[in-house]
């Protein structure tokens, strides 16, 4: 069947059906699937759906039979009129994703793309309130100049590899460097925990995988969640900003540039979509008034010397 | 049958990569060894059925009735049967309905397929019109994925192991060596199959049937006579796409069309001695096995075992041709070229009864043949 829009329009009318959890009943991984869809291995399953219809369906992983999985919207392909045709494709549904019961405590979340500020707005937020907060240490595979900073802890990628699988590692990404080296990075489970002992409030100067890993581990409530976007009314002028900010810092080679714009291409596109996952996005566009407003929602104990005391 | 219907000639091109002929010289070629080897003449032809699938993206050509009709002087009525891999066994089908109406006496059946004028993408998308547009496609699946779920499913059911797969293929090449009209004329090890190149989880590229160009060519008749009879013609039909079934590791087509062409040739299974199957991919052929009653579920893989150490007390001889796999597939003329081959078998080892069994995409369509050797 040809991709046209008639085509792709009646395919857009079933699609809600398609929308249902559902049950693995064979998968296989394509090794050249057609052009169309894209030159990587593709997986493929008979998927059974909770409403006992059976559809085939891409699936995001190759899939044991009797998993359960789940449906999400993918782009499939564009076609040559330039028309973006979606489908369902299914994701297993996570065993392990089972969000703590009990509430653990607040993490302090300051996300947004690279070249924001989001470091400058998070060390002055953390040095204002250094008697509650403190900084969560990320662990990161391979040194970048940056690693002798304070709240970067290095560690071999055998090493990460060991944590990650003895389940030490609550959240982990891809780090954006300049080379071609894989290279990871995440939160340890002890670095939370220690800094909640403490009594403090563990703060996260983050980018979107992290946040939503952290909100799976310890559940989207224990997140108090703050986006910061550059200013700008389009996503254009958010850009250059970002650019302009990322070349004036003069500590990133071109590539890593490139590479850090792409990511905070993608990561806008996060702050738009997913807003279920920020209490609320600042726009950075002064410095004082932004730490100001972050500062409030800070929950300080009653005797701080800080005031105003949170609102939330 | 209404009437008895006797193989009156048969021939065929070799099947392989044809890159020095077109469809129409592949069909002109299998049409002259037809009539060649029947005693009958080009003019004694009353009609022609011509079974093909991609003339439209393989050559640019449809109209193949006309086009066949034309390579006869005497230009007889010709139709044009499309059913995917099926088309050939359809095309017999249809010129026996033909021939028990008395509508003709001498029917040309042709299949035909070129498929490698064009890039092997093409094809595979083009093959994939045999399934199921709506459901089956979008995905991005193609023929090796349909039976790769297939046989990862299989494989959970019935605990089949992918070494025992491999004994699949290596069956059918051994017996593709024997076959001068084979494409892959070369024995295969097991362990072979199981090193090759993976296609689609868990098959492998020695589990498929290759893309191939050939004609086969049977002449039917009422009026002249042969020594082989067309005991039984049954077809039957499943749903096109897999997610209207309730099993994907047993294709009822098959079990449908069985079932009717035994009745129809009023015989036991156990009379049968010959089979020749669709085993478009090693999982094929041994659910194909099961079906048409020869083994039980989950234990075709005990006949190609016993095939594959040439045993003797193997319920039923399989694919003693090469199959798909050893001969090659040209879509449309595989259907013909089985029953060629049924046909050398019986009289070779002067059996009686031997079987072709053809199926079209995932077995959507299934076409029984039984044919008779009377000097057996």
């Amino acid at each position: 069947m040809p991709d046209t829009s008639p085509v792709a329009h009646r395919a857009q009318k079933k699609l809600s059906h398609k929308l249902q959890n559902g049950m693995v009943l064979a998968c296989t991984t394509l090794m050249h699937p057609p052009a169309r869809v894209g030159r990587h291995p593709r997986h493929i399953a008979l998927i059974q759906l909770e409403d006992h219809t059976r559809i085939i369906a891409s699936v995001t992983s190759p899939l044991p039979i009797g998993a359960p999985v789940r449906p999400r919207m993918r782009l499939q392909t564009v076609n040559e009129e330039g028309l973006r045709i979606y489908d369902v494709s299914f994701e297993p549904v996570q065993q392990k994703a089972s969000p703590m019961l009990d509430f653990p405590g607040y993490i302090l979340a300051l996300t947004g793309p690279a070249g924001v500020g989001r470091t400058t707005v998070g060390r002055l937020l953390l040095h204002m309130t250094a008697e509650v907060t403190e900084e969560v240490p990320i662990t990161r595979t391979c040194p970048r100049k940056t690693a002798k900073e304070k709240g970067t802890h290095c560690v071999t990628k055998r090493a990460f590899t060991e944590m990650k699988q003895k389940g030490e590692i609550v959240a982990m990404a891809h780090a954006v460097t300049d080379t071609d080296e894989e290279c990871w990075c995440g939160y340890r489970a002890s670095d939370i925990e220690r800094i909640w002992k403490k009594g403090k409030l563990p703060v996260v100067i983050t980018e979107t995988h992290l946040l939503q890993g952290l909100a799976s581990h310890y559940g989207r409530r224990s997140l108090l969640s703050f986006g910061l976007l550059p200013p700008g009314r389009s996503k254009r002028t958010m850009l250059s900003h970002l650019l302009r900010r990322l070349l004036k810092s003069g500590e990133r080679s071109q590539e890593l540039v490139k590479r850090s714009l792409k990511q905070a291409e993608r990561e806008l596109a996060f702050l738009r979509d997913r807003k279920d996952l920020f209490d609320r996005i600042f726009v950075n566009g002064d410095l004082q008034t932004v730490v100001e407003s972050l500062r409030k929602h800070v929950p300080m104990p009653k005797d701080s010397r800080y005031n105003p005391p949170a609102r939330s | 049958m209404q009437r008895d219907i006797f193989l009156a000639g048969a021939g065929q091109t070799r099947f392989g990569e044809h890159w020095d002929k077109s469809l129409r010289d592949l069909m002109n070629e299998a049409i002259d060894a037809a009539i060649t080897s029947s005693p009958c003449t080009a003019l004694d032809i009353d009609m022609i059925v011509i079974g093909n699938m991609l003339g439209e993206i393989g050559s640019d050509q449809a109209h193949l009735g006309s086009l066949t009709s034309a390579l006869l002087p005497h230009r007889p009525p010709a139709i044009r049967v499309e059913s995917a891999c099926a088309s050939g066994s359809l095309a017999l089908h249809t010129a026996c309905a033909f021939l028990e109406s008395g509508r003709a006496k001498t029917v040309l059946v042709v299949g035909a397929e070129k498929m490698t004028d064009v890039s092997a993408d093409v094809i595979a998308e083009a093959l994939m019109g045999a399934a199921d547009a709506e459901e089956d496609r979008p995905a991005g699946l193609t023929f090796p994925g349909i039976f790769g779920l297939i046989a990862s499913r299989y494989m959970y059911e019935y605990g089949l192991k992918r070494d025992d797969l491999s004994i699949v293929s290596a069956v059918h090449h051994a017996r593709a060596k024997e076959n001068p009209y084979a494409q892959f004329r070369s024995e295969i090890s097991p362990e072979a199959v199981s090193r090759s190149t993976l296609v689609a989880d868990p098959l492998r590229l020695l589990d498929c049937s290759p893309i191939s160009d050939g004609a086969a060519a049977c002449i039917l008749s009422t009026q002249h006579q042969s020594d082989i009879r067309i005991a039984a013609s049954q077809i039957a039909v499943d749903t096109l796409s897999l997610v209207h079934r309730p099993s994907i590791t047993s294709f009822s087509a098959t079990k449908d069309a069985a079932e009717k062409a035994l009745q129809e040739a009023k015989i036991k299974l156990s009379e049968i001695r010959f089979l020749e199957t669709h085993d478009c991919f090693s999982i094929a052929a041994l659910i194909n096995v099961e079906d048409l009653g020869f083994a039980d579920p989950g234990h075709g893989i005990s006949v190609y075992r016993r095939l594959f150490e040439r045993k003797n007390d193997a319920p039923v001889l399989v694919n003693e041709s090469g199959g798909l796999k050893g001969c090659g597939h040209p879509v449309a003329a595989t259907g013909i070229k089985q029953i060629i081959d049924i046909a050398k078998v019986l009289r070779r080892d002067g059996e009686r009864f031997g079987m072709a069994h053809n199926f079209g995409g995932a077995a959507a369509t299934c076409g029984v043949h039984i044919l008779e050797h009377s000097h057996a």
